[in-house]
């Protein structure tokens, strides 16, 4: 049923077989939880802090 | 190389299914793929030992179509002398499943089937010698350079394994348990299922590290890939499986 003999569809298939068989690592995302709840944390204090003080119109 | 990635997917959800008690078939897939035989072919050589995993792990006879579609995919995708080392190895690794799934019963071990001597013999073309391609690049591998090669080879993990790959991992578990968390810390499932199918079948792996809880969340997080969902699944059998004394596979935590 299958061909042992090495076909010309084989040999079109040799660079993507090789590639996948030999991956470089995939690119990885940490997403650190402490750095995230201080982001969290300053962005919520900034937009919940008073306007800052303006001079008075004379 | 998309058009090998699904096919590869294809056959993994395949042996998905067989490993969850299901039917396999690498001919069935081939039907799927639309007839083509070159495309099953690199797939299988892709997927590597791991498209005869239901015949080793629940000790069924492989179907003669599967045998036939390994043996061409060993024959027609050989190592080079310019091949990678995890190239050398899958490839060995196919050899010896194959040596594996057609002993006849009580028949040898693979590695006498096969005529394999205790010693090395002469390197081959691509620097592989009887018993195995060369490993000092993992030996002498950072702990997550080593995770990263080892789940390219999670084929290699089976119950019994004795290759110098899996010597290799059986000698530094703790490295490995740190490369499975560092991979579940990236998002990287299919390194995460790879390194946590080695684990499975190492001993030494530190209690704490919760590595039933690890892979069931690997699985839920990443089990969109077929080929994440294989090493799950393998693991988890092998685990399942696993008449070693409690003390001495560990690892499995909270």
């Amino acid at each position: 049923m299958f061909s042992a003999e090495p076909t010309q569809d084989l040999k079109t298939l040799d660079f993507d077989v090789e590639e996948a068989l030999n991956p470089t690592e995939a690119e990885g995302t940490f997403r650190d939880s402490r750095e995230c709840a201080s982001l969290l944390l300053l962005t919520g204090a900034l937009l919940l802090s008073p306007p800052t003080p303006r001079p008075k119109k004379s | 190389m998309k058009q090998l990635s699904g096919a590869v997917h294809d056959l993994a959800s395949e042996l998905v299914s067989a490993l969850r008690g299901g039917d396999h078939s690498v001919a069935g897939t081939t039907g799927s793929l639309g007839g083509d035989e070159a495309l099953t072919v690199a797939a299988v050589r892709t997927l590597g030992a791991d498209v005869l995993l239901p015949s080793t792990l629940l000790s069924r006879p492989a179907p003669e179509p599967d045998v036939a579609v390994c043996r061409a995919a060993v024959h027609a995708y050989p190592p080079g002398p310019q091949s990678s080392p995890t190239v050398a190895w899958s490839h060995w690794a196919m050899e010896r499943a194959l040596a594996r799934v057609t002993a006849p019963p009580h028949a040898p071990s693979p590695a006498d089937a096969l005529g394999i001597a205790a010693t090395t013999g002469p390197p081959d073309a691509a620097g592989t010698t009887d018993a195995g391609p060369d490993v000092t690049a993992l030996r002498e591998a950072s702990w997550q350079a080593l995770t990263h090669q080892l789940s390219v080879l999670a084929a290699l993990a089976v119950p019994g394994a004795d290759s110098a790959v899996a010597t290799e991992a059986a000698r530094r578990p703790v490295d490995v348990s740190r490369g499975f968390v560092r991979a579940v810390r990236r998002r990287d499932w299919l390194q995460a299922a790879g390194a946590g199918r080695w684990l499975a079948v190492v001993d030494g792996v530190p209690p704490t590290l919760g590595l039933d809880a690890g892979l069931r969340f690997t699985l839920r997080m990443g089990g969109a890939d077929a080929r994440v969902a294989l090493h799950v699944h393998a693991a988890l059998l092998m685990r399942a499986n696993d008449t070693r004394p409690a003390a001495a596979r560990r690892g499995g935590g909270a």
